[in-house]
């Protein structure tokens, strides 16, 4: 056999080799991900009791009664729409306003526009947590407390930091020469973000919506002081009420966080090409 | 003759209007877990109470864990406290007994009313602020070994009463797969909130903590040292596992009732975990077993121990009535009937049944499990007690414990190495404040 093919050869048992370990680690994150989802749905068919004495092993007498149970208790019936309500809006309200403000900022400069950008910007840098009590106050202040226009107004205000940030810089990338044409040719500022703005910016806007259903739709910690009425919390003040350290009824506290994942995973099932366009089409800018 | 009687009337009017009840909407903030045992109990407690008081309108808001703790701080940054509240005697509720957000329950609810309560309960040195914010439903064993005694009687043995039976336990059941003793301790708290604090009351006492707490005496002291060998041995001596460090909390009380283990180290509120289940009738120890297999004991005879048997123990929690209500106002009325509603005989006889806790008021009866029957026992048969830890020291300080504990189990660090860190934590705290 001449050097040459055994090189090739080699070089070929080499590739296969590195495929091989290739797919073997995609392989082992994949069950790293998806064991644990499974795992909780498997238990959540489980009662307790069966829980606790086999808890890797597939249910014995399946039952749909935890999600019954949870669903009442967790009060699911009025926090679903609620989460709905505020992801769906909150969202829109996020897309549209950071458009809006890039636009501002990207397109049509003023000696203000810098100040005001990066007053926004800023905001990527504080933390819900630090957030938690001045809002609070703020709300109390306001008269709104215990409202779903608190809860939509401080979710478009704190998702518009990355939002206007995101969508700045994507602009920024659209040539300006359409926007002076259109201008010359008499298009309002309100008919170029409609007409030019709005249909090139798309892939941003999906990255920043992608971004948002996420965030808001787990979103705990401000809306947990934001409103104490059942009737305007979300999901995940209601999947809370399942999950502590003494708890005893595991089979209900599965079904709950179940409950609380599905819709996400339904929303990655369904979107997951947008999704996977989306984020590539918004990391890199223009 | 028309004036009259119109003025008869109007008289009339004012007094049926005036005498009419008032109607009062109370805000009341409850801890309150959908998943733990007593939960249907406790909805029917605030509904019952709701038809029994038309007067009264309850806006419940209905918080569990830390998000219960941050609205709670929440609402005392902007003084809007809820009339009605749930709170810790101690550090866990520090913004309440410092700033006196709540009333003094000792003089809300009087003398006569408080009678009926047992003394621990009722002393306002249990509490953090030093006055009654609130009156503890329960006093908390934090330190309790539960024994299969049919287990350890089926290996020939007797429960144990000294550290040296509980060595000689180790290589029969060893042999068979059972540990002597289970404490999991992978959340870390359970080790220094379940063992450690009887251990250090044993080793070192409360005067020796209030000593470090007053600058006197440091962790690196001797007794600390010891109390940390003791947690050291009980690895060492294989009476303990070094598994159980990889042991969720919630994993345990399933394997200790599956005989994985002769003896499980736990808290008293952790018998609701074995007793039947109300929603399916289960139970992980059936009650005819919990009356003649399972026992309560305090830890065994440590060698070298300077206070003699006893156990760690802490004011439970329970319900305050806010500072801003102002007194003799209908709001105040309400709160306080509320709160004499919750701890009324009836309703604690409700918690007791579902193996919440074991109630401060006195006299308390209810058809409960042998299990749960065996707590008052338990408190009545031990009624010495020490410091909880992590109810004297600050987290800063008894994290590092809990950490260290952890460490020990795993046979990473030694007691002295513990020590040292924790008396360098416990400066580095001393210095922020």
């Amino acid at each position: 056999m001449s050097d040459e093919i055994k090189t090739t050869a080699l070089g070929r048992i080499g590739g296969a080799a590195a495929k091989a370990a290739a797919y073997a680690m995609m392989l082992l994150f994949t069950a790293m991900t998806l064991y644990p989802i499974f795992w909780l749905i498997m238990n959540s068919f489980k009662s307790t009791r069966e829980f606790q004495v086999s808890q890797l092993a597939f249910p014995k007498e399946p039952t749909l009664s935890n999600y019954v149970e949870a669903w009442k208790m967790g009060d699911f019936g009025l926090l679903f729409p609620n989460s709905l309500i505020y992801t769906i809006g909150a969202t829109v309200g996020i897309v549209f306003v950071s458009l809006l403000a890039g636009f501002a900022f990207a397109k049509i400069a003023s000696r203000a526009t810098k100040p005001i950008y990066n007053g926004f910007v800023i905001g990527i840098l504080i933390t819900a947590q630090s957030l938690m009590i001045p809002l609070f106050l703020e709300v109390n202040l306001l008269g709104i407390y215990n409202t779903r226009f608190a809860v939509l107004l401080v979710y478009i205000g704190t998702g518009l930091p990355i939002g206007v940030y995101l969508a700045t810089e994507y602009i920024k990338a659209i040539p300006s020469a359409l926007i002076e044409s259109a201008r010359i040719d008499g298009a309002s500022f309100w008919r170029i973000f409609a007409k030019i703005i709005v249909p090139m910016s798309m892939p941003v806007a999906v990255t920043l919506s992608i971004l948002n259903i996420s965030n808001i739709w787990n979103e705990f910690a401000l809306i947990n002081i934001l409103v104490s009425r059942t009737e305007l919390k979300s999901l995940p003040l209601g999947i809370y009420k399942f999950s502590g350290s003494l708890s005893t009824d595991y089979g209900k506290q599965f079904a709950a966080l179940t409950i609380g994942m599905v819709p996400m995973l339904l929303f990655y099932i369904v979107f997951r090409k947008q999704i996977t366009r989306g984020v590539a089409a918004g990391a890199v800018k223009g | 003759m028309k004036r009259m009687i119109a003025a008869i009337l109007l008289i009339a009017v004012a007094a049926v209007g005036g005498f009419a009840q008032e109607k009062v909407t109370l805000t009341v903030m409850n801890y309150q877990q959908a998943d733990q045992a007593g939960y249907p109990e406790d909805v029917k407690i605030w509904q019952d109470f709701q038809a029994a008081n038309p007067d009264i309108t309850l806006n419940i808001e209905v918080l569990f864990n830390d998000p219960y703790h941050q609205k709670l701080q929440a609402y005392a940054a902007a003084g809007t406290m809820p009339d009605v509240f749930y709170v810790w005697p101690g550090a866990r509720s520090a913004v309440i007994h410092e700033k006196k957000l709540a009333k003094d329950l000792n003089q809300l609810l009087g003398a006569a009313y408080l009678k009926d309560f047992s003394a621990s309960a009722t002393n306002p040195a249990n509490q953090l602020g030093g006055y009654m914010a609130m009156l503890p439903q329960s006093f908390t064993y934090t330190s309790v070994m539960y024994v299969n005694t049919k287990l350890l009687a089926d290996n020939g043995f007797k429960p144990p009463k000294t550290y040296a039976d509980l060595k000689k336990m180790v290589p029969k059941l060893k042999a068979k797969g059972i540990a002597v003793a289970m404490l999991p301790n992978k959340d870390a708290w359970p080790m220094q909130s379940c063992l450690f604090s009887t251990v250090v009351g044993r080793m070192a006492g409360d005067d020796f903590l209030d000593a470090i707490l007053a600058g006197k005496a440091k962790f690196t002291d001797k007794p600390f040292v010891a109390a940390l060998e003791v947690i050291q041995n009980l690895y060492k001596d294989g009476i303990l596992s070094r598994e159980d460090v990889q042991i969720g909390y919630g994993e345990a009380a399933g394997m200790f009732a599956s005989g994985k283990a002769a003896i499980y180290i736990d808290g008293d509120w952790r018998a609701g975990a074995y007793i039947t289940d109300k929603a399916s009738g289960k139970a992980l120890i059936s009650p005819a077993a919990q009356d003649k297999d399972f026992a309560l004991m305090p830890f065994p005879a440590i060698p070298g121990e300077k206070n003699r048997g006893v156990v760690s123990a802490v004011a439970g929690t329970g319900w305050a009535v806010s500072a801003s209500l102002p007194a003799g106002s209908a709001k105040e009325k309400a709160a306080t009937r509320l709160i004499q509603y919750l701890y009324s005989n009836d309703v604690q006889a409700i918690r007791f049944n579902t193996g919440a806790y074991v109630p401060t008021r006195k006299g308390v009866k209810a058809d409960v499990e042998p299990l749960v029957a065996k707590v008052p026992v338990f408190y009545a048969e031990n009624p010495a007690t020490c410091y909880v830890i992590d109810g004297v020291l600050d987290p800063a300080v008894y994290n590092v414990i809990n950490d260290g504990l952890i460490a020990i189990g795993l046979g990473t660090k030694t007691a002295a190495q513990v020590a040292a860190e924790t008396q360098a934590a416990f400066e580095s705290w001393k210095a922020s404040k």
